[in-house]
């Protein structure tokens, strides 16, 4: 723990356990994410699925990406992963992206990838209103995963006819916003 | 938009702080004078939901700052109207 990072977010006011406990349930999040994304990718197949499954696999490991970029910082304020994975995957801030019912509705696997992503979208915008002027690590690192989550969602958006996503789907390098905090990558 | 018939029970402020949602209790929240049922949802598992939001209170205020509108809320059934 950083005892004296933590007693800057503390003399802001900000509730330091509180945060935490939503820094664990969206990291939370991401890993459950990152496996769901896993089984949803593998059942994008075909004429409709396969064009879904790229951006998909990007979505997935940029969730992946976001778990390992949150640990740290929570550890940083005190924190800690649970010792039981499935209290952790119990506590996580958004549902669990279940296949749909009909595993060959792409339509339905893709209202499920938007759903999550939304709940991502929500639950990263609360974190940067909460820290924004006060917790500038947290701040930062939560805005920067709140542009790829945007990112995603739009990306899945677009394929249920929402409109435009108004950009191109990654090229090379994954997690563009998050990787300053990645310092493995 | 509140488009769903209102039924007209009127549900005292012990009633709707029982229904916490903790251990098997349903989970009750009011808003704007009428409470609704979010039992069913995942996001309000125990009565808790984002860290500090608890189930068997009224938000009179608004959401608390609450990153949605009261269209999540109103998607959920209503119970009825809160008295007093
Ligand atoms: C700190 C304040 C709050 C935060 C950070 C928060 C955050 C969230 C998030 C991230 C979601 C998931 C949305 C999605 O999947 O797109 C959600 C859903 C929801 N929230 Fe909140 N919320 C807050 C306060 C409230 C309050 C005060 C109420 C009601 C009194 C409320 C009622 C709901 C409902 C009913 C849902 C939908 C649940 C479902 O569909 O299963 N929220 N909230
Ligand atoms: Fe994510
Ligand atoms: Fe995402």
């Amino acid at each position: 723990m950083a005892r004296v990072a933590r007693e800057m977010v503390e003399m802001t006011g900000i509730n330091v356990d509180e945060l935490l406990e939503l820094l664990i349930t969206n990291a939370a999040a991401e890993l459950t994410t990152f496996y769901y994304y896993t089984i949803l990718r593998a059942n994008l197949i075909g004429l409709e699925g396969e064009g879904i499954k790229e951006i998909a696999e990007a979505a997935r490991i940029e969730d992946r990406n976001h778990f390992e970029a949150l640990v740290p910082r929570i550890y940083e304020l005190g924190g800690k992963l649970p010792d039981d994975m499935n209290a952790f995957h119990d506590m996580s801030a958004c549902p669990p992206a279940r296949l749909p019912q009909d595993i060959t509705d792409v339509k339905a696997i893709l209202q499920v990838l938007v759903d999550a992503e939304r709940c991502a979208v929500r639950g990263y915008a609360h974190i940067c209103n909460l820290t924004a002027g006060k917790d500038h690590r947290t701040y930062a690192l939560a805005q920067a995963i709140l542009n790829e989550e945007i990112e995603h969602e739009s990306w899945f958006s677009e394929f249920l006819g929402e409109g435009p996503s108004g950009h191109f789907m990654r090229r090379g390098e994954t997690s563009p916003f998050v990787r300053p905090f990645m310092p493995s990558l | 938009m509140q488009t769903k018939e209102v039924p007209m029970r009127e549900i005292s402020q012990e009633e709707l702080a029982a229904c916490n949602g903790i251990d098997g209790a349903p989970a009750w929240v009011a808003y704007q004078g009428l409470v609704y049922d979010v039992s069913s949802s995942y996001h309000w598992r125990q009565g808790r939901h984002q860290i500090t939001n608890r189930a068997g209170q009224l938000y009179e205020r608004g959401l608390n700052a609450a990153p949605h509108g009261p269209d999540l809320l109103e998607r959920f059934p209503i119970v009825g109207r809160l008295s007093g």
